[in-house]
């Protein structure tokens, strides 16, 4: 309403003249600096051509350049990427095909399983899908290894992995479902006296050891991530083992093995007996 | 005050009402990250209790003061009654539904996700529903300031728009740019998520579209002091406006350099590329133009004032001005602040000195001593100015009043001064617990407890804000005193269309827009920059 009368783009009056002119300065000048002279001779960086310069400061990256030093040959830790079309595929698993897949699995898998006197074996009852569908996508391409895993992996299709990663999933277990809210233990759980309890709700900041909970519970949840409140202690000492030791190597970016590296043998056993001891039963006495 | 009296008293009431108890939940938050022992002691409480804080302070105080302040602005400038008063009520009530369901989905635990909301972080949807009304219906106000401000041009054909007006519609216009970004955010990434008719969310698109109104609503936040410092400041000082002209550029000024400059809010982000947080960082830095211009305007209109009142000598005319006035002790505090966080600021937007302080302590620092301090003092200022006007009933003391600014000033700076410097040492902000134990953190202990110690103070100078209001209130009404604004040196006879009119300055905007924001938001197009959300209220696949 105000505009028409005014003629906002014409420029034959003195304040318009002023407006389109700064406004063309201010970009013209921004512009050269920003997506020339700025990407074109950056320090510690090979001079760039124009057209280089121009799509670097544009954000997409440019063919060639200084490419051609020698690099290390690629190491993954896992070829499963929590894409849409993975998690869109574990979203379809079927429990119920699942659980005639996962006739092969409670032989040793069902909890207090005769072939599982050591309890170094997990329970996957109530485990969350994606964590069960990640590992038995790391054990199908040999990025994890463990005894008879690899060879029932590798047995099962795509769709099989996922129903009876659903399967497990229904199952009501010793395992805690994570609640989503994030560390339920209240703030000064530095303070707390036990060693166990202490890294999994605080870690250890000094030692850039962030808490177990934010990932596995109880309370916070990562994708991925295993919930670990009911898991059997022995299984998870000897796996906080084996990320420390090198032996298991499927964590993306190394998460697990960078914090594993740092714990004392005493602590990976109060980690492992403070989560051992969360079961359904004993948290139900304690309120 | 015509027919906005109780329209006015109202938004300013919400303002302050929800004011008071997010001071108190300021407090709180800093004891929390102290080393001292807090009342309760639990993060998620902490992250509750910061989006709370941040959504009120950000987005309910301000909108609704600035809509007020709008209103009551609109009618005495003018001199005549406001067009379209049931709509404005009905904007009221629009942004107080808005407000009412994002505060219940906060307390209900469900929308921890902070007041910037960054996915792919997802909380529930009422908390996004209630922030979309509420900056929705201010949308209504926007519209009648524009409205009221081209009936009165029609009215007065070939008269200056009085510069009160002029600059309330400057920022009316500023807060729809601003509001753009975040409305589209909105509709376009979050909302669809929320309701669950998307499955992933665009991150890097949702995080530029915010930027648009990141750094702009800061100006928003900002307009009605500058407002006061223009048209109400040289008035109570007893002197004159220095230049009418100066004013109509520095709001179109702050129109045209405040809303192309978000990017660099996203220094550290990946999405955008080098050039663009470059160019955005150069525009930046001509924010600092209608700021200087302004800081000269009124350091020259108040010496004005004060040599009319017979200061002498080089700086006789600082101790001539009536110092006992809340406004001027307020702007002189003020402008204090402004020149602290405005340094402050100057780190913040450059694209090096950035990655010094990006997401560390201080950056909740600045805005706290820039927009807390600079900016709220001049909102008390401007509340105590329009009480007597509105109930017509003298202000019930000012020296209580005075007491409560410099209370005010005192404690943002005992606040903000250790926070800047526990974030040069590297503290990261928005963090609820510290282990200061630690020998990297053991010596940022005791700032972080002066901290503490200058939030107690705020939250004694926000009491004594309301004690006065409300006192004020509850008087006898004696008193008819129309508001007044300050006369320029040279009062407008007749101003240049481009001056009197925004049509000029939006056309230049939206090519500022175009060439500052045109590729960056157009490149998610192409770029596949989805990722799935993280709840914060359930699990992600749903599958256990």
């Amino acid at each position: 309403m105000m505009a028409r009368s005014q003629g906002a783009f014409s420029t034959d009056h003195p304040w318009s003249r002023i407006g389109w002119m700064s406004f063309v300065v201010i970009v013209v000048i921004s512009s050269v600096l920003g997506f020339v002279v700025l990407s074109r001779y950056q320090q510690n960086d090979e001079t760039l051509d124009l057209w280089s310069a121009i799509c670097r400061s544009l954000g997409i990256p440019v063919a060639g350049g200084p490419a051609t030093s020698p690099r290390p040959p690629l190491r993954t830790p896992t070829e499963l990427a929590w894409s849409q079309a993975t998690i869109t595929r574990i979203r379809a698993g079927n429990a119920e095909r699942g659980g005639f897949v996962a006739l092969n699995c409670v032989a040793c898998h069902e909890a207090g399983a005769a072939a599982n006197p050591a309890y170094v074996i997990p329970t996957l009852d109530g485990m969350e899908a994606d964590a069960i569908y990640k590992q038995l996508v790391d054990y199908r391409s040999g990025k994890r290894s463990w005894g008879v895993m690899n060879a029932i992996a590798r047995a099962l299709t795509v769709e099989d992995l996922a129903d009876v990663a659903a399967h497990f999933a229904a199952r009501p277990g010793r395992l805690q479902a994570n609640s989503g809210e994030r560390i339920p233990q209240g703030g000064r759980a530095f303070r707390q006296a036990d060693v166990g309890a202490r890294l999994v709700f605080a870690g250890d900041p000094q030692r850039g050891i962030p808490p177990c909970s934010s990932c596995h519970g109880p309370g916070g949840y990562k994708l991925g991530a295993p919930t670990l409140s009911g898991q059997y202690t022995a299984y998870i000492e000897r796996q906080v083992a084996a990320f420390a030791q090198g032996i298991r190597q499927n964590d993306i970016y190394e998460q697990m093995r960078a914090i594993a590296r740092q714990l004392s043998p005493e602590e990976m056993q109060a980690v492992a007996a403070f989560y051992g001891a969360q079961t359904r039963e004993q948290i139900a006495a304690k309120n | 005050m015509y027919n906005a009296r109780r329209l006015a008293l109202y938004h300013y009431w919400v303002a302050f009402a929800v004011f008071l108890p997010a001071v108190v939940l300021g407090v709180w938050q800093m004891l929390m990250r102290s080393p001292l022992p807090a009342p309760v002691d639990d993060p998620n409480l902490y992250y509750a209790s910061v989006t709370l804080h941040g959504t009120a302070m950000a987005y309910v105080v301000t909108t609704f003061f600035a809509m007020g302040f709008g209103y009551a602005v609109t009618v005495t400038s003018l001199g005549r009654p406001l067009k379209g008063l049931a709509a404005a009520w009905i904007g009221f009530a629009i942004c107080l539904i808005g407000t009412l369901m994002a505060v219940a989905a906060i307390l209900s635990g469900r929308a921890s996700v902070l007041y910037t909301f960054y996915p792919p972080l997802l909380g529930s949807a009422w908390y996004y529903s209630g922030a979309t009304l509420l900056i929705g219906g201010s949308m209504i106000w926007v519209v009648l300031m524009i409205v009221n401000m081209a009936a009165w041009k029609r009215d007065n054909p070939g008269k200056p728009v009085p510069l009160a007006m002029f600059a309330t519609t400057a920022t009316a216009l500023l807060w729809a740019w601003a509001a753009s970004g975040v409305e589209l955010e909105m509709v376009a990434v979050v909302l669809p998520r929320a309701f669950g008719l998307t499955e992933w969310m665009d991150a890097g698109l949702a995080r530029t579209l915010f930027s648009v109104t990141l750094h702009s609503i800061v100006y928003f936040w900002l307009m009605p002091a500058y407002i006061a410092f223009y048209t109400l400041v040289p008035q109570a000082a007893g002197g004159r406006l220095y230049s009418d002209t100066m004013g109509r550029l520095t709001f179109i000024m702050f129109l045209l350099f405040s809303v192309p400059v978000g990017i660099h809010h996203l220094f550290a982000d990946p999405e955008i590329g080098a050039g663009f947080k470059f160019l955005q960082s150069f525009l930046t830095f001509l924010v600092a133009l209608p700021t200087l211009l302004t800081v000269f305007s009124i350091c020259a209109s108040l010496e004005i004032a004060g040599r009319h009142r017979g200061g002498k000598g080089l700086l006789g005319w600082i101790a001539a001005l009536p110092w006992d006035e809340p406004m001027i002790l307020a702007v002189g505090l003020s402008l204090v602040m402004l020149g602290f966080g405005g340094g402050g600021g100057l780190i913040n937007m450059s694209y090096d000195m950035n990655s010094m302080i990006h997401n560390t302590s201080w950056i909740p620092a600045h805005f706290h001593l820039m927009f807390g301090g600079a900016v709220v003092i001049m909102y008390f200022a401007v509340a105590y100015e329009m009480w007597p006007r509105i109930t017509g009933k003298p202000l019930h003391s000012k020296r209580l009043a005075r007491w409560q600014l410099w209370l005010w000033f005192i404690g943002m700076f005992v606040t903000t001064i250790p926070w800047h410097i526990t974030g040069l040492m590297g503290q990261p902000r928005r963090v609820a617990i510290f282990d200061y134990s630690d020998p990297f953190l053991a010596p940022m202990a005791w700032l972080v407890v002066l901290s503490v110690i200058g939030a107690v103070i705020l939250l004694a100078s926000a009491i004594l804000l309301i004690v006065v209001l409300v006192r004020s209130q509850i008087g006898d009404a004696v008193l008819q005193v129309p508001l007044r604004y300050a006369l320029a040196v040279n009062p407008p006879v007749r101003v240049p269309k481009a001056l009197n009119g925004f049509a000029l300055w939006n056309a230049i905007l939206l090519m500022f827009m175009i060439v500052e924001y045109g590729y960056p938001i157009g490149q998610f197009f192409f770029l596949k920059s989805s990722v799935p959300a993280y709840e914060v209220t359930r699990q992600l696949t749903g599958v256990r």
